[in-house]
């Protein structure tokens, strides 16, 4: 690691290998992190506490905006009434799980990555090896454990409030009727489609890939404030650009 | 022999960043006595107790620990041998998320199903050995350093471990702590049997509390003896180092170019 090599390319692969060796180091630590189950719980707790309030702002002028310009383009074609339908689709299969990872990246994955480098940095991770604990079952783990398992939950609120914005500006505000908005809405979206492979299944991807390089940061940060603060900045755009390539992944292999 | 020998160091030789920290190193620490390991600053006391807890590993040597060849340790087995050792780090690393009282506990809760009752009173009592039983709920950033590092004390000795390794554990007290911690280190030996190594600058304090003395210099051990009679044992490198000379056979300079030319003198050494 210590090795200086200016090449952009070679060094990005070398973090993405090493990067790669420490999510197994995780997963194997996993069942031994168990022992620490209130630290996963507290952990979820955390990030989700913490990121339920942007999530859902943010969803909701998703979902409001998302009506405007739809309604606007809709009334061209005298389509109005499927504005619910196309917002529900857009937000439940592209924007519900990848805004929502990309806020939660900006907000719990830096959060975490700043709190492990700390940890290193104040030699906190040394000291519990010398008291014989792992500190990837007990730090890490459970860290990477409570995004994964936040992430698809905060997905779901952003959905649900973005279709409440939609509806909001659709029906509340541009006149829509309530029963058309619902009732097309529902025949349209595929539960199976759109919500378990759209928002779940996605948002659990996403989840992987935001808490790993997370931790990952803080974990192989080098121990000076300004290590700490690059991670940090690392963290969030590693992730954004993981979220959105895996995006297109994804949805070749969904659609 | 083996038997009194707790840590027994033989050849070691450690290269940092080019740097030879230890140059084939030969140390022994007895068992049930307190040792105190003394140098210049950056000679390696912090890395050679690092190397005794299989922290970090030579290029050469052996580290033996009760028998054991620490360097080739799993880290199962190492976790096991630390859970018998006591560690006060140099710069305490209390965890930020837990108060007082959790940092003390958090190894009995790590390794121990005790009963809440059992883990209190024992905490407790750690922290009055210390005098902080008051300051029980005080999040770390609410100590100040003395405070702190009596709190790693407390938490190193929280186990009644087999070894406890100090690094310098007076630094920041006050001379009524000092001597609470002197007697704590004391007490912990005589009455349980406890090994202490201690690293320390403070020769006043290592006269009262250690049997032994090494003092470290060049990556070797350069003089050891009985504390209260090492400083005059008439050797170059104990004169200089216990009367503070700037000249002599330790360097108190880290490594470097000549200083005329650093400073951009004509006429310095290249
Ligand atoms: N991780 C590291 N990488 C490279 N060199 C290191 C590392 N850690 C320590 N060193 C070097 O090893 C030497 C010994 O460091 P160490 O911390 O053991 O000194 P020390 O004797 O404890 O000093 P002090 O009394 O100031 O605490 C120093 O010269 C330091 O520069
Ligand atoms: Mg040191």
């Amino acid at each position: 690691m210590s090795s200086r090599n200016d090449n952009v390319v070679v060094r990005s692969l070398a973090q993405i290998g090493a990067c790669g060796l420490f999510l197994i180091t995780i997963l194997a630590a996993i069942p031994r992190s168990f022992r620490h189950g209130r630290e996963t719980v507290r952990q979820i707790w955390f990030v989700g506490a913490m990121s339920l309030t942007i999530v859902m702002t943010c969803g909701l002028f998703v979902g409001m905006v998302l009506g405007l310009q739809l309604y606007d383009v809709l009334s061209i074609f005298g389509g109005t009434s499927a504005t619910g339908t196309v917002v529900a689709i857009a937000i439940y299969r592209e924007l519900g799980p990848v805004v929502t990872a990309l806020l939660f990246a900006g907000r719990a994955g830096t959060s975490v990555t700043a709190e492990i480098g700390l940890m290193r940095a104040t030699d906190q991770l040394d000291a519990m090896e010398m008291m014989a604990v792992d500190p990837i079952a007990y730090v890490a783990a459970p860290r990477f454990l409570a995004g994964v398992v936040a992430l698809p939950l905060l997905g779901l609120v952003f959905c649900a409030m973005g279709v409440f914005g939609g509806h909001l500006v659709g029906v509340t505000w541009l006149g829509i009727d309530n029963g058309t908005f619902w009732s097309n809405m529902t025949a349209t979206v595929d539960i199976h489609k759109d919500i378990v492979n759209g928002v779940l299944l996605k948002s659990f991807a996403f989840g992987i890939v935001v808490s790993l390089i997370a931790v990952f940061q803080g974990y192989t940060t080098p121990p000076t404030s300004e290590g700490v603060a690059y991670a940090t900045t690392r963290t969030v755009v590693a992730s954004s650009i993981a979220i959105l390539a895996l995006d297109f992944v994804l949805t070749s292999f969904l659609i | 022999m083996t038997d009194d020998a707790i840590v027994r160091i033989r050849g070691l030789t450690t290269v940092l960043n080019g740097k030879t920290i230890f140059d084939s190193l030969d140390l022994d620490i007895p068992r049930g006595k307190v040792t105190a390991i003394m140098g210049p600053s950056g000679t390696g006391k912090t890395t050679l107790l690092k190397h005794i807890t299989g922290q970090m590993r030579g290029d050469a040597g052996s580290v033996e620990l009760d028998g054991l060849n620490v360097p080739e340790l799993s880290r199962e087995k190492l976790f096991e041998l630390r859970e018998r050792i006591g560690y006060l780090f140099q710069n305490s690393a209390l965890l930020t998320d837990f108060d007082v009282f959790e940092n003390v506990a958090f190894p009995l809760r790590q390794h121990t199903k005790l009963p809440e009752e059992l883990i209190r009173n024992i905490v407790l009592n750690k922290l009055q050995a210390v005098g902080l039983r008051g300051a029980a709920r005080l999040m770390p950033t609410e100590l100040s350093g003395g405070m702190a590092r009596r709190v790693a004390l407390a938490r190193a000795i929280v186990f009644d471990p087999a070894l406890i390794l100090y690094d310098e554990p007076f630094v920041g007290l006050d001379p009524i702590a000092l001597n609470q911690v002197l007697l704590l280190i004391r007490t912990l030996n005589e009455t349980l049997g406890i090994t202490s190594v201690l690293v320390a600058h403070e020769l006043a304090a290592v006269q009262k509390v250690a049997d032994h003395v090494y003092l470290i210099a060049n990556g070797k051990v350069v003089a050891q003896g009985d504390p209260a009679t090492l400083a005059n044992d008439g050797s170059p490198w104990t004169a200089q180092f216990f009367g503070g000379e700037a000249d002599g056979p330790v360097p108190f300079q880290y490594p470097a170019g000549d200083y005329a030319s650093a400073l951009g003198f004509p006429g310095g050494k290249a």
